[in-house]
C-alpha cells in the first residue's frame, strides 16, 4: 500500500500491520534505526497487539445462535413444526436443505484419492517456483493465523514448532479442486514443508507416499485432513506431522 | 419474507453468512458492548443480509456482512444509547489538537515500558477497549481483535484508509495511554 500520510507516527503502525509496500517499509525500518523515541513507540504497539491477541481472544457467538437464525429464517424447520403436516414441497425443500447443511456446506461433491494429492504436490512445487512460497511471511502465528479470517471460512489451526526444528514461514492459501485452503509453510533446515488442511469430508487422508520426488504425509483429526508435502526425507516428515499433531492446540 | 427469497439464496445465506457469524458476533459484542444485546444485533443483522443476499457480490463475504453488522449496531446504538455516538468530525478535531499539542510523543507523560504493556490485566483491558469512542473502537477491534486488513476496515466502516489510519493508531495510543494511569493509579 502506498499509504496516505508521511507521518512516521502513523506508519508505524502501518509498518507492523504488515500494510506497507516494501519501498515504503524500508523506509520506516530506517527512521526506527534512526530515532530512538519512534524505536519505543513500536515496541509499545507490538506489546500492545500482542496482549490484545492473547488476552482477548475472539469470543464464540453463544451456542444455538445460527440455529436460531435459520430457524427465524425459514432455513430450518423450527422444531414445534415437525407436529403440523407439512406440504410436499415444503417437505423436499427441507429435506434438500438438511442436506445441504449435512454436507457441511460443500455441495460439490469431489471425489477424494490420488488426485487430491496430485494437487497438493502440484500447490507445492508451484509455491516452490514462485518469488516466495508463502503469501503472507511470519513466524508469528499470531499473525498468520488472523491473516487467513475473510480469505476462507475457517483459519487453521497454527502451531509453534520452532523448538522441534520446524520454524513456521507462513501461510498462503491453495486450491484443491475447487476448494480454497489454508496452507501453512514451514522450514527443516533449508526445505520447506507444505501444510494444507481440508475438510474431511473433502479429502481422504492416504498412506505416506511419494509423489513426483516428494514426500506426502496426510492423516485426519477432528474433522480436518491434513496434508504434509516436501522434498525433506521421509522421516522428517513423519517427525514433522509427529510434532504438529502432538502440539498442545494454541491458547 | 420467506417467499421473497429462492432456495437458490437460502443455499448462498449458508455458504457466504453463517460461516462469519462468529465475526458478526464479536463486532456487535464490542459495539453494544453487551452479549444479549449483541444477539439481537445479529439477529437483525442476519434477517437484512438475507433479504440482501442476491445484492452480494461475492467478492468478500465477512466484510460485507460485517458492514451490514455494524449498520444494524448502529441503529440499535442510535435506539438505545444514543449518548454513546458523538459526533465523528468533532472527536477527530479535538483529537488531533491535542495530538498536535503534544510536543513529541516520546516525551509524554503517560509512556509506559512495552514490559508494562504486555502485563496489563485483561479485565482492565476489556474495559480501556470498551471505553473508546465508537468510531475507534469499532476500528481497533476489527484489526487487532479480528485481523481485518486496512483496506477491509475501510470498507466496513466506510471512510478512507487514510481514516482508518489515524483512527487505529489513536485508538492504540488511547490504550496505551490508559494503561499508563492504570498502573500509576497503583496497579490491580
Amino acid at each position: 500500500m502506498t499509504p496516505p500520510t508521511t507521518d512516521p507516527r502513523l506508519l508505524v503502525h502501518a509498518y507492523l500491520d504488515g500494510e506497507l509496500d516494501p519501498a515504503n517499509a524500508l523506509d520506516v525500518e530506517r527512521q526506527l534505526a534512526d530515532d530512538p523515541a519512534l524505536a519505543a513507540e513500536r515496541e509499545r504497539i507490538e506489546a500492545l497487539r500482542r496482549v490484545i491477541a492473547e488476552r482477548l481472544p475472539r469470543e464464540s457467538p453463544p451456542p444455538g445462535l445460527a440455529r436460531r437464525i435459520e430457524a427465524t429464517l425459514g432455513l430450518r424447520p423450527a422444531a414445534a413444526r415437525t407436529a403440523s403436516h407439512p406440504s410436499w414441497r415444503a417437505l423436499a425443500a427441507s429435506v434438500a436443505v438438511a442436506a445441504f447443511l449435512g454436507s457441511g456446506g460443500t455441495w460439490l461433491a469431489l471425489s477424494p484419492g490420488p488426485a487430491d494429492a496430485d494437487m497438493i504436490v502440484a500447490n507445492h512445487m508451484r509455491a516452490l517456483m514462485a518469488p516466495q512460497p508463502v503469501d503472507v511471511g511470519s513466524s508469528d502465528r499470531h499473525t498468520v493465523k488472523p491473516w487467513f479470517n475473510g480469505r476462507i471460512p475457517e483459519a487453521p489451526r497454527v502451531v509453534d514448532l520452532a523448538s522441534e526444528g520446524f520454524p513456521l514461514v507462513g501461510g498462503r492459501v491453495d486450491v484443491i479442486g475447487r476448494t480454497p485452503v489454508p496452507t501453512l509453510v514451514y522450514r527443516r533446515r533449508q526445505h520447506l514443508i507444505s501444510l494444507s488442511e481440508a475438510p474431511a469430508g473433502r479429502t481422504a487422508a492416504m498412506p505416506p507416499g511419494q509423489i513426483a520426488g516428494y514426500n506426502i504425509v496426510s492423516w485426519t483429526d477432528n474433522g480436518v485432513t491434513y496434508w504434509a508435502v516436501s522434498d525433506v526425507a521421509a522421516a522428517d516428515l513423519n517427525a514433522f506431522a509427529n510434532a504438529f499433531r502432538a502440539a498442545s492446540p494454541e491458547p | 419474507m420467506e417467499s421473497l427469497n429462492s432456495d437458490d439464496d437460502r443455499a448462498r445465506f449458508s455458504t457466504v453468512v453463517l460461516p462469519y457469524l462468529g465475526d458478526a458476533y464479536a463486532l456487535a459484542r464490542w459495539l453494544t458492548g453487551d452479549r444479549a444485546d449483541a444477539e439481537d444485533v445479529v439477529q437483525e443483522a442476519c434477517l437484512r443480509a438475507f433479504r440482501g443476499i442476491g445484492g452480494f457480490a461475492g467478492i468478500n463475504a465477512r466484510a460485507w456482512l460485517l458492514t451490514i453488522v455494524r449498520h444494524a449496531a448502529y441503529t440499535w446504538l442510535a435506539k438505545n444509547r444514543s449518548a454513546s455516538l458523538l459526533v465523528v468530525e468533532d472527536l477527530e478535531a479535538v483529537e488531533q489538537q491535542q495530538a498536535s499539542a503534544a510536543a513529541a510523543f516520546g516525551q509524554d507523560a503517560q509512556t509506559p515500558e512495552a514490559a508494562l504493556i504486555a502485563k496489563a490485566d485483561t479485565r482492565r483491558l476489556e474495559s480501556a477497549i470498551a471505553e473508546l469512542p465508537v468510531p475507534f473502537r469499532e476500528t481497533l477491534v476489527l484489526r487487532d481483535v479480528q485481523g481485518l486488513d486496512y483496506r477491509e476496515i475501510a470498507e466496513v466502516t466506510k471512510v478512507p484508509i487514510g481514516t482508518v489510519m489515524s483512527r487505529l493508531a489513536r485508538a492504540r495510543r488511547r490504550l496505551i495511554e490508559r494503561i499508563a494511569t492504570d498502573e500509576a493509579k497503583g496497579g490491580s
